[in-house]
């Protein structure tokens, strides 16, 4: 008989356009979208460049930025996250200039502030191939 | 008969195959790409988008939020077979009125089955937010919320006054969900969601529905005595959307206040219906309508009396905070309740002076920033 299933935390379905994020993720490196024609960089992976719609290429960044904004999430949209609650929900501006939402990991997470120093650290999923980039203060 | 001339200046076209890598989104950048090219049209030239679609219903917000498309107009046009001469239509009516000048029409699919295709909304909301276990628009807003805080120094007892307001404004509409009073205490007291979003920060959803009905002016005259008139409107899709480090807590509603008071003065405005999923987000567009100056809202709040009795009357019946959001019959509370004002229908609520009402609209929290869409309205009451 089957048992009822435990909900399962969500995983990125990951698709040509952002493959090449997720295999350097799941290689300890925070790989960016850079425009060939006007050089810009933006985050998340899309098809064409946001500003002029130029081709992109991958650069990889340094993986540091500092917090720009946060919450702490009470009420998770997916129960599976539930008993990991307050979850430390985190906006990161990266030192090449651009926003990504993530997570803040580590002991001192409860100090966060706007402006903090913060790295990278990638955290395993239940998928052995899939590692999310996520980030502690420094 | 077409009142002005509109012209196809251009197209662009993707190979056609059976097994293919590329995305859904992949073909639309590759189709607009050639077209570009061969009109020389630079994407900032582009101020209208329609996706018309089959095989998954891509919205033309989420398409043109993932190609960087800031937009005047967009569209659905998701008519089966008719889509392309449908969206060809709408956009010709579009031009014509004004609201653009050249509009990209896309159609396409992509059924090679071996590549996972997703929605642009499933995409960036699944691969980006939902891995992190984030608590839904709660938790986008609170981060707006949060910064405005820091920023400028607004306090929860300035966001709460809002919600206090509308509260005050509901206890006499048959219509709301909630019409106990409310204090500061039960504001600050009420359970955290998502930090700083307090229960009483967030719209209850709820069932029911709303219907406007509009008429050509002869028609309307024909139909009854009361007539009230559109007299401007406006909006703005993905504000700033090639921008990497946005203001967060500004809003499109800057732009779309900007075009509204240029035809009708900020003061001559009797009522305002401003959207409130939260009340940040009320304060947030108060400032970014001009009614003063950015990070002021909190002291706004401070200084005027925000119920229909007021010098500032806002959500007059209660808002969505206190009626309850019915789905998307949310965005026409606020329409409604102007037209009962200005018709002096809004029994227990009603604004002494009520001639003339600006109407908001926001949508689509959007990754990393704020408002997907943001429109406004005004109202008025004529002989
Ligand atoms: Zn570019």
């Amino acid at each position: 008989m089957a048992e009822a299933r435990a909900p399962q935390k969500s995983l990125p379905k990951i698709n040509p356009v952002d493959r090449p994020f997720w295999e350097g993720a799941a290689n300890g490196k925070f790989l960016l979208q850079k425009c060939k024609s006007c050089g810009k960089v933006q985050f998340f992976p899309r098809v064409a460049c946001v500003d002029c719609f130029g081709e992109l290429d991958w650069i990889e960044a340094k993986g540091t930025g500092k917090i720009h904004t946060f919450t702490l999430v009470r009420v998770p949209r997916n129960p599976a996250f539930k008993d990991e609650l307050p979850i430390y929900y985190i906006n990161v501006i990266l030192d090449e200039g651009v926003i990504i939402e993530s997570r803040l990991l580590g002991e001192n997470k409860e100090n966060i502030k706007i402006g903090d120093r913060v790295k990278v650290r990638y955290e395993q999923t239940h998928n052995p191939e899939i590692k999310l980039p996520c980030f502690e203060l420094t | 008969m077409r009142r002005k001339r509109v012209c196809f200046v251009g197209y662009g076209s993707t190979e056609y195959s059976r097994k293919s890598e590329e995305s859904q989104l992949g073909h639309y950048a590759t189709a607009i790409r050639a077209a570009l090219n061969q009109t020389g049209l630079n994407k900032k030239d582009i101020h209208g988008l329609s996706i018309t679609t089959q095989a998954s219903p891509d919205t033309a917000p989420h398409v043109a939020e993932q190609l960087g498309f800031e937009l005047d107009w967009v569209l659905n046009a998701d008519y089966g077979g008719a889509g392309g001469v449908g969206a060809v239509r709408r956009a010709a009516d579009a031009i014509e009125c004004g609201h653009l000048d050249v509009a990209l029409l896309v159609g396409g699919n992509s059924f090679d089955r071996s590549v996972a295709h997703q929605r642009p909304l499933e995409y960036q909301r699944g691969n980006f937010v939902d891995v992190y276990g984030y608590g839904g628009p709660n938790s986008l807003m609170a981060l707006i919320q949060r910064l405005h805080m820091e920023n400028f120094g607004t306090t929860l007892e300035q966001i709460g006054k809002i919600a206090m307001a509308q509260r005050f404004n509901a206890m006499n509409n048959p219509q709301a969900l909630f019409r106990e009073p409310m204090t500061i205490q039960d504001y600050l007291n009420s359970r955290m969601i998502s930090d700083p979003i307090r229960l009483f920060d967030c719209v209850m959803p709820c069932s029911g529905a709303e219907c406007l009905v509009l008429a050509s002016e002869e028609k309307a005259k024909q139909i009854t005595d009361k007539l009230v008139y559109l007299v401007t409107d406006a909006e703005k899709v993905h504000y700033q959307v090639a921008n990497m480090l946005p203001e967060k807590t500004t809003f499109g509603m800057k732009v779309v206040g900007e075009k509204i008071f240029s035809e009708v003065k900020r003061e001559d405005i009797d009522l305002f219906e401003i959207y409130d999923d939260y009340p940040i987000a009320v304060m947030i567009q108060i400032e970014d309508l001009g009614y003063c100056e950015k990070g002021d809202g909190g002291k706004f709040a401070d200084a005027h009396d925000l119920t229909y009795n007021g010098d500032f009357p806002v959500n007059t019946g209660g808002g969505e905070l206190s009626v309850g959001q019915a789905g998307l019959a949310g965005g026409f509370l606020h329409v409604v309740e102007a037209l009962r004002q200005l018709r002096g229908e809004a029994d227990g609520h009603q604004v002494k002076k009520a001639g003339r009402a600006l109407v908001t609209g926001i949508g689509w929290l959007n990754y990393g920033r704020n408002l997907g869409t943001t429109a406004a309205l005004v109202m008025e009451r004529r002989k």
